[in-house]
């Protein structure tokens, strides 16, 4: 293992146990190894952005293959630094007005197309031929889930009568779905500590530590 | 003088976070091999990946943060060891500005080491670029118009594999390694308006939105957390990091499951009338 393979590991233990021992009390080490992280993304980002778009996408369509309309998208892209002055704020509407329109209109047609309407065909299939009787009873349930859900969320008409009856079985659908949300939560989140302490063993105690002591 | 159920109730949560630390530490260091069971939709994402013809090419997204590694590093690797096995060519790419190229890069690097595969030849990285929906769009008609080059500046005309890749129409399959809402786009824009067949692996967290997708036929296989990464390695009959964090993910439940029945034994016996604390609790 190489000095700069060492020192790596080293500085990503050293990051890492200080972020942990905040679960002990806030102190120094944490502070400093929080303020690292976020200095660290806001400059890596800014530079990630400036080579892989306003130099690949732009300057050098621009001047190298002489793609001059894309001034059009620069300019829109320069009034959004005019948020930085109060006088000209207004400016920055243009841009953001531009994008407003084309992220809704793309959005419209990718959720409506391959979101709503998609998913609620996905409920009116036939119960026959899909795979026996359990594999039916499931599919009522995804029925019923659906249409005692979306009862829940109608506010038109006081919850009463048939209807109450019927957004109760809603709430139960939804706190069913809260429960295995949380539940993978919980595994996502003991995934994470994990990862951070198969690092720790296997590559700080079993790899640098043991080949240096 | 305060009982246990008192003392139990003031714990310092230090110690608790000092148990979990402890049964986490514990199987890491032993190997206890809790059995890992294949789930449909794992062996679903299987099927479909070892069902294409040899020599396919499959785009490969790592649109995940270095943050959720543990969970989606090993699908990454898995699934590369699948692809490679099979002498399929791989585009990979990211729409995480922060380490997913870079990780796209190593990982993809260090496995195609194991297979002898050549960079521009069986494998390209074309990295990162901005507004992943005008990503997923622009690479429907032309990928060079938003990649012109590579991750590491090499123009896509210079390298053979991307000769054969113009657009989706020169993929089979689409695999979405992914944290954060992408595969949502990946599903409602690729698949849904070209028809590219997307399977994924996600984190443990986005996990149970996708089975949807899968209900509907929309995604071809779902890998959900370090679970679904072990399933994968199982499948791929190589076991790595995924299958041995599920020693520690199981007793990490455990633990968790012990805590809530304690700490609800002691709401109920606390709450009662005699209670030494007397305090009714809702």
């Amino acid at each position: 293992m190489t000095f700069w393979e060492h020192f790596q590991i080293w500085l990503r233990a050293y990051l890492i146990l200080s972020l942990f021992s905040f679960m002990y009390r806030d102190n120094k080490f944490y502070k400093f190894s929080e303020h690292v992280f976020a200095g660290l993304s806001a400059g890596y980002y800014a530079g990630l952005i400036w080579h892989t778009v306003i130099i690949q996408q732009l300057i050098d369509p621009m001047f190298v293959d002489g793609k001059w309309y894309l001034v059009f998208p620069g300019i829109l892209g320069i009034l959004m630094f005019a948020r930085l002055s109060r006088n000209y704020t207004w400016v920055s509407r243009v841009s953001l007005a531009f994008v407003m329109g084309s992220t809704a209109g793309i959005y419209l047609i990718s959720n409506l197309h391959g979101l709503v309407l998609k998913q609620s065909a996905a409920t009116m299939i036939s119960f026959a031929d899909r795979g026996g009787f359990a594999a039916t009873v499931l599919q009522v349930l995804v029925v019923v889930g659906v249409i005692t859900t979306l009862v829940y969320f109608y506010f038109s008409k006081e919850h009463k009568g048939f209807l109450g009856g019927t957004a109760r079985v809603g709430i139960w659908f939804i706190m069913i779905a809260f429960g295995a949300h949380f539940g993978y939560t919980v595994m996502g989140r003991i995934s994470l500590l994990i990862g951070r302490i198969q690092f720790l063993v296997f590559d700080w105690w079993g790899g640098s530590i043991r080949s240096l002591f | 003088m305060p009982g246990i159920w008192d003392k139990i109730a003031t714990i310092d949560r230090r110690w608790i976070y000092f148990l979990m630390a402890l049964s986490i530490l514990f199987p890491t260091i032993f190997v206890f091999k809790f059995p890992v069971e294949i789930t449909v939709e794992a062996r679903q994402l299987y099927d479909a990946i070892d069902a294409l013809p040899d020599s396919s090419i499959i785009m490969l997204t790592f649109d995940y943060y270095p943050s959720a590694r543990a969970e989606t590093e090993p699908m990454s690797k898995a699934a590369l060891r699948h692809m490679f096995s099979k002498d399929m060519q791989i585009v990979t790419l990211s729409n995480i500005p922060l380490g997913g190229p870079t990780m796209a890069e190593n990982t993809t690097r260090e496995i195609a080491m194991e297979f002898n595969k050549v960079y521009g030849v069986d494998y390209v990285n074309l990295g990162y670029k901005a507004n992943y929906v005008a990503v997923m769009q622009g690479m429907a008609s032309s990928i060079e118009s938003i990649f012109p080059t590579d991750w590491t500046g090499t123009p896509l005309s210079e390298l053979p594999l991307m000769l054969k890749v113009k657009n989706y129409r020169d993929i089979s399959f689409i695999y979405v390694v992914a944290d954060n809402a992408t595969v949502d786009y990946w599903i409602s824009i690729v698949n849904a308006q070209y028809g590219i067949p997307v399977g994924a692996g996600v984190t443990a967290v986005s996990a149970p939105k996708m089975y949807a997708f899968v209900e509907s036929g929309q995604m071809t296989g779902l890998l959900g957390g370090m679970k679904g990464a072990a399933e994968y390695e199982r499948l791929i009959n190589h076991e790595d990091m995924a299958m041995r964090g599920m020693d520690a993910q199981s007793m990490a439940h455990f633990t968790i499951i012990f805590l809530v029945i304690i700490g609800n034994i002691g709401m109920f016996v606390m709450s009662a009338p005699k209670s030494r604390i007397g305090t009714k609790r809702d």
